[in-house]
């Protein structure tokens, strides 16, 4: 109906498939197995073409040396005074469309067939100085005989010119030798016949089996590749929501597949652990910041229950600003952390810090909190560093600030009045490190390997109350990680006796410009 | 009333506490893990269990399942921030009664707690009447024969308890247990101070008033002795505290 080209993308469309079929593997493979077939086939053909004329004219030339021989027997004693020789034609049986001419040494014509044309086009086929050489009686042919190439009629013959010898009357005289010069020829036409029936038989040969084995070839590989295609199916089938991926045996039992089945299947592990974990950290991080908001709502709500008296609004309205700080630390907190475990944006500069300053100054500066819960850092200030003047570590400045005092600051929290929090920092040759002790309650051991978990707390009705967000320790860790550092806690488990302490160890690779 | 809470987060306990004292006038014991919820919960002496979920020790789950494995049929508002239907499910299955998603409205959560006590009690309507006394849960106000009657929080409390349960012998244990919360001295003669008051305001409302409260020595108090079984204006009869009724007779 109306005059748009409806066809217009069709050709577009296979061309596109054409180029995709070109680009996949099985179709390079036929058609590399076909063109080597092809070559094969080629080569067969040319080979063969080569042989059957070969053996062909070899069986020609012993035919045409047995027939001239059966001529030669014709020849015979004359019975004239001279000794002469003469051709009898009479028992002579030769193909009616052979032709043979005889000589005498002396040139005298013995004999020749009827059908005989004359020598006028003939030509040697032998090579050297006589190649084209008229025949004729004049010149001695070589012993072995020579070829000539002849044109009877149209017909292409092949002449063979040889000497032959006969004794004449042995009885009298004790005999005479003569020499005679045969030509005998007989038309090529049948050989070209019959070495093209052969040639035609490989060719036809081959192409048959091309046409065989081209299809027999896609259908192998449609089944070599199965292996190939199951495993796609399967890690297709792999998504955010479905993580399970268990290969097919076929593909692992393929040499080829096997390293791949095996980086597929570590990859997606990887992947679902990290999703696994990021996952449980968005869930508690939503469950913290509806508690968080949960206590700030309600504490607005509750001051607005009911007519209050100036003081209750003005403690309601305390209570709620702490409940905002708490709330704005948890969300610092978890911003700290997301940085801390981001990765560096490659070919960033590697950021550098003196550790020896940054615990001098987190220690000067929770100096308060420390003579507030009546601890003592030993050594205190400005002694921190211990014997440590400095020591660079690769960890951005306000990361490093964070690590220390997460760590001092938890070692403050858990300590009795009148305890010691001991900070000791050495730097061997390479590796600067850290120890933060205190003289707490300790951690039990069941709680151990998970204080580095996010959200996790040792005694969660207690540490809430000191108004952690149960990511501090999280954040150390993550940012002595990145460092490339290593970050352990110890309590000894053998007794539980209050005042037992934790100790934090923190070692990172001393800061190196290469 | 008497509401247990169980709650980590202790400025929320502290304020989900404050609410349900000062709104409907419930007696609040605050348990700050998993473990010490449940704990409490074995004295069956609560009308309401406010569960958060996300518990230290022992998870809410664990602590709503033990309570309904010991038959106790204590109506429980679970307190959640997860999303998704499917734990919310889980836990109506559980044995949950209702369920509010953090953040939550305070005025929702009490509105809900009310009713929940309600129903578990048998009554549908927050205002109940026996004979000629009208009690309205919402407004904590009572009329007899439609005279307003002023009565202290105390004998609310104690009025509002009684007419839950007409008819019925309570002892002066069961009104301390459902009254009072865990920091408070169970002193006997408060209460009786306090039915006294009650019955006193409750009889001078009205003119030649039958007495409503009665006091039975040495076993208790009975509202409504003289209504018939049939007259009964909450239609089902309590069901939720069969183990205090087998200990306090």
């Amino acid at each position: 109906m109306t005059d748009r080209p409806p066809l217009q993308a069709a050709p577009r469309a296979s061309g596109f498939s054409r180029l995709l079929l070109r680009r996949s593997i099985a179709f390079r493979l036929i058609v590399a197995v076909l063109a080597v077939e092809l070559l094969s086939a080629v080569l067969v053909v040319a080979l063969s073409f080569g042989y059957e004329r070969h053996i062909h004219f070899r069986a020609f030339d012993v035919m045409l040396h047995g027939r001239a021989d059966s001529i030669l027997g014709a020849v015979q004693d004359a019975e004239d005074p001279d000794d002469h020789v003469m051709l009898d034609q009479n028992d002579l049986r030769v193909p009616p469309e052979d032709i043979y001419e005889v000589w005498d040494e002396e040139g005298k014509l013995l004999g020749r067939s009827p059908n005989w044309p004359g020598t006028a086009n003939a030509k040697t086929t032998e090579t050297g100085a006589e190649k084209g050489r008229p025949p004729g009686p004049s010149g001695a042919p070589p012993p072995r005989g020579e070829m000539l190439r002849m044109d009877v009629n149209g017909t292409p013959y092949l002449v063979l010119r040889m000497r032959g010898s006969r004794t004449v009357d042995p009885g009298e005289h004790g005999g005479k030798l003569r020499t005679v010069t045969i030509l005998y020829g007989s038309p090529t036409s049948h050989l070209w016949h019959a070495i093209r029936g052969a040639v035609e038989f490989y060719a036809v040969g081959s192409v048959v089996l091309l046409l065989v084995t081209g299809p027999l070839i896609a259908w192998l590989l449609h089944r070599g590749l199965l292996p190939l295609r199951q495993l796609a199916a399967l890690a297709a089938r792999v998504s955010v929501d479905a993580w399970h991926f268990s290969p097919p045996a076929s593909a692992r039992a393929t040499p080829e597949l096997a390293p791949l089945t095996h980086a597929l299947e570590s990859v997606l592990q990887r992947l679902e652990r990290s999703f696994v974990q990021q996952r449980a950290f968005v869930s508690d991080a939503a469950h913290e910041l509806k508690t968080a908001v949960a206590v700030q709502k309600s504490s607005l709500q509750l001051l607005s229950m009911k007519r209050r008296s100036a003081q209750e609004y003005q403690a309601g309205l305390e209570r709620c600003l702490a409940d905002s700080l708490r709330l704005e630390s948890l969300v610092a907190d978890m911003l700290a952390l997301a940085r801390a475990e981001s990765a560096t944006p490659e070919g960033a500069p590697q950021p550098r810090v003196d550790l020896a300053a940054c615990v001098r100054h987190v220690v000067a500066q929770l100096e308060t909190v420390a003579a507030l819960r009546q601890v003592r850092v030993d050594p205190p200030g400005i002694a921190a560093a211990g014997a440590v003047e400095t020591v660079n570590v690769s960890v951005p400045p306000e990361d490093c600030g964070l690590l220390v005092s997460n760590l001092l600051l938890n070692a403050l929290q858990h300590s009795p009045a009148g305890a010691v929090v001991e900070v000791q920092l050495t730097a061997e040759d390479d590796l600067a490190r850290l120890v933060i002790s205190d003289q707490g309650d300790g951690i039990p051991a069941e709680a151990l390997p998970h204080v580095f978990d996010r959200f996790y707390r040792g005694d969660p009705s207690r540490t809430r109350n000191t108004g952690g967000t149960g990511l501090g320790l999280a954040i150390a860790r993550a940012i002595v990680n990145k460092a490339g550092g290593t970050i352990s806690i110890a309590s000894p488990a053998a007794s539980n006796l209050p005042g037992r302490g934790t100790t934090v160890t923190v070692t990172l690779p001393v800061f190196s410009a290469a | 009333m008497r509401v247990l809470l169980v709650e980590d987060e202790v400025r929320l306990a502290e304020n989900l506490a404050a609410a349900l004292r000062d709104g409907p006038g419930f007696a609040v014991d605050w348990a700050a893990d998993g473990e010490a919820g449940d704990e409490f919960a074995r004295n069956a002496c609560y009308d309401l269990i406010v569960l958060d979920l996300m518990l230290p020790r022992m998870d809410g789950q664990t602590v709503l399942k033990r309570l309904r494995a010991r038959r106790d049929a204590t109506p429980v508002l679970v307190l959640t921030a997860k999303d998704g239907s499917e734990s919310i499910i889980a836990l109506l299955n559980a044995g949950a009664d209702d369920y509010l998603a953090k953040p939550f409205d305070l005025g929702e959560l009490l509105a809900r707690a009310k009713a929940l006590i309600r129903r578990g009690k048998g009554a549908a309507h927050p205002t109940l009447s026996i004979l000629d006394l009208e009690v309205n849960t919402l407004e904590q106000t009572v009329r007899r024969r439609g005279t307003a009657v002023d009565l202290s929080p105390t004998e609310y409390r104690v009025l509002e308890y009684l007419i839950h349960r007409p008819r019925v012998i309570v002892s002066k244990r069961e009104l301390l247990e459902h009254l009072y919360d865990y920091n408070w001295e169970h002193h006997s003669n408060v209460i009786e101070v306090h039915v006294s008051n009650l019955r006193r305001k409750l009889d001078a409302a009205v003119p030649d008033a039958e007495p409503i409260v009665e006091t039975m020595r040495g076993r208790g108090y009975r509202l409504a002795p003289g209504l018939a079984w049939d007259q009964q204006t909450p239609a089902a009869p309590d069901t939720g505290h069969r183990l205090d009724m087998e200990r306090d007779q």
